[in-house]
């Protein structure tokens, strides 16, 4: 499969551009890829930056720090599978049945507690490839495997999905493709505000364009580089306007002090703005830490108060907000939820099922959460006066 | 003091990882976190151990890891002149958990509280999940006759319906 031409070159190299766009201080392009679309694409939009051209693209990978990944943007063909279940499917956690897709490697933004630290710690440096027609193909066939199913597939795991959108014109190709198709939806996960491409495309009900949201004190202290609250639900409602429905995820959520105040204000200043029946999904999830995640985030140059609050370690061997604690801040985020609409789908993510029967009374399937979310059924959805009794 | 901080670490055979983060710190951070090592002649591993609950708990309340070490819970058992090495490490661990885990600590103290309300015979014993990562509770019975195993599943039916044992399963499932 053949990646088409972006329609950004189509409309001209003039993109219009949000505020915080990323631009590379480099751009390194595997040799065999030179005359790729996508090198073109880059290189055209970038006049100015140094290009290398390169046999192994392993010369880009930082020597002295994760965050030196993030100043270069590497161009080359993705070898290997592009779709994998999401890491959410451990034994022991309730699953929505998420697939992931990897156009894209490591973040610009510097998020002080992004796993992305730890995953990719030997590999750091930002990656597009250069062949998403490939990986298109396999959802291709995923999707005609199995009619009778509906999937739900997103490109946010290893990457943000949005963020280099300016550069690689990716949404152009995945949003039509999945317009096209009955069986699957297209979610697109974002801290940043690179929604200009979307604008003029017709997502047919088949893409949701979600962002991560925190308490706005996390979101200064520890999202760096990445659109603010308002920049961030500017963008969400111009994207409604322009006939997404859109995702909100409360992930990771952290234990701090202030975490009740905070998480309440965030959720009562963005929810009453956007068109609450065009949200998709809303979901909850506290931090989670793996040992050498926390050793990636003391070694920060700047200190980070996520690992302040009080996590322990789990059955997993990841650290979390011990479950009493957890079960206490989805409850009250889902009761301030459902104050404003209490139709909107709310899933926990990578949780036990002995969590998810005390915040939703009721420990549903993997199977059951995931076809609730794509058939837009509410995910137990007891009405706020009953919670509010159980929430004390 | 960073020659006494590398000889105590030679000495105590660390890992240069450690003694460089060690020699890292402020100088009297260093010096705060050399005195505790000597005092209780602590391995690699439990100086590293209180390091990191002491660390995040100056983080959390803008101190100094200095300033941790010296706080009231944690100094008192290091004056005691009636207690171990091992006793002081056990107390001094115990205190700074509590300082790291406020809320847990206070939960797990509340459970403690109402596991002494329920009176049951020493041969039964309540136990809870680790950090209260769960809500199930282990009940064990140590009998040695009939007899004995009949007494004690007496008092525990009776303890079962009281509201100590209600409330304990209320406070497992959300924290206060």
């Amino acid at each position: 499969m053949q990646m088409r031409e972006a329609c950004s070159v189509e409309r001209g190299a003039q993109v219009p551009t949000p505020r915080r766009t990323w631009l590379p201080e480099s751009v390194w392009i595997e040799r065999a890829e030179e005359d790729s679309a996508l090198a073109r694409r880059v290189r055209a939009r970038l006049p100015n930056t140094p290009v290398r051209i390169v046999d192994d693209t392993g010369v880009a990978e930082p020597r002295e720090s994760f965050d030196e990944g993030k100043r270069c943007l590497v161009i080359k063909r993705h070898r290997g599978t592009f779709m994998q279940h999401c890491p959410a499917g451990t034994t022991g956690l309730v699953c929505c049945n998420y697939l992931v897709a990897h156009f894209a490697s490591n973040c610009p933004f510097d998020c002080s507690y992004c796993f992305l630290q730890d995953y990719l710690a030997n590999n750091a440096a930002v990656k597009a490839y250069t062949n998403p027609g490939d990986g298109l193909g396999e959802i291709d066939a995923v999707l005609q495997t199995h009619p009778s199913r509906t999937f739900r597939i997103g490109t946010g795991e290893l990457a943000d999905s949005l963020a280099l959108d300016h550069l690689t014109d990716l949404s152009c190709e995945l949003v039509p493709f999945f317009a096209e198709r009955s069986n699957a939806i297209l979610e697109l996960k974002t801290k940043s505000d690179c929604i200009e491409n979307l604008l003029g495309l017709d997502p047919k009900e088949r893409t949701v364009i979600s962002w991560s949201l925190n308490a706005t004190a996390i979101m200064a202290a520890e999202e760096n580089r990445t659109a603010t609250l308002d920049e961030r639900i500017t963008a969400a409602l111009r994207v409604q306007a322009a006939g997404y429905r859109v995702g909100l995820h409360f992930d990771p959520i952290i234990a701090d002090d202030g975490w009740e105040e905070g998480y309440r204000q965030v959720i009562e200043r963005v929810f009453p703005r956007l068109d609450t029946r065009r949200i998709a999904w809303v979901s909850l999830g506290s931090l989670r830490m793996t040992p050498r995640l926390k050793t990636a985030i003391k070694a920060r140059p700047q200190p980070s108060r996520v690992l302040t609050g009080e996590l322990v370690p789990g059955p997993d061997g990841k650290e979390r907000a011990w479950r009493g604690l957890r079960v206490k801040m989805y409850r009250r985020m889902l009761e301030w939820l459902r104050q404003i609409d209490g139709r909107m789908p709310v899933y926990i993510c990578m949780e036990t099922p002995g969590v998810w029967d005390k915040v939703f009374g009721e420990s549903p399937s993997d199977g059951e959460v995931a076809q609730r979310l794509v058939a837009q059924r509410l995910v137990a959805s007891p009405p706020v006066a009953s919670l509010q009794a159980v929430a004390r | 003091m960073t020659d006494e901080i590398r000889t105590f670490a030679h000495g105590r055979r660390y890992s240069s990882t450690t003694l460089e983060r060690w020699l890292a710190l402020d100088a009297s951070d260093g010096l705060a976190l050399l005195e505790l090592a000597q005092e209780l002649r602590l391995g690699e591993n439990q100086l590293r151990d209180l390091w990191e609950w002491a660390e995040e708990i100056a983080q959390r309340d803008h101190a100094s890891l200095a300033q941790v070490l010296a706080l009231e819970p944690v100094a008192a058992p290091r004056r005691s002149r009636s207690l171990g090495r091992s006793d002081k490490l056990k107390l001094i661990k115990t205190a700074l958990r509590r300082l790291r885990f406020p809320q847990l600590a206070a939960t797990e103290e509340r459970l403690a509280a109402l596991v002494r309300q329920l009176d049951l015979p020493g041969n039964i014993r309540v136990t809870f999940p680790e950090f209260l990562e769960g809500d199930e509770v282990r009940v064990e019975i140590v009998a040695d006759s009939a007899a004995s195993l009949e007494v004690a599943a007496d008092r525990l039916r009776a303890a079962a319906e009281t509201p100590a044992c209600k409330a304990i399963f209320q406070v497992l499932e959300e924290a206060p």
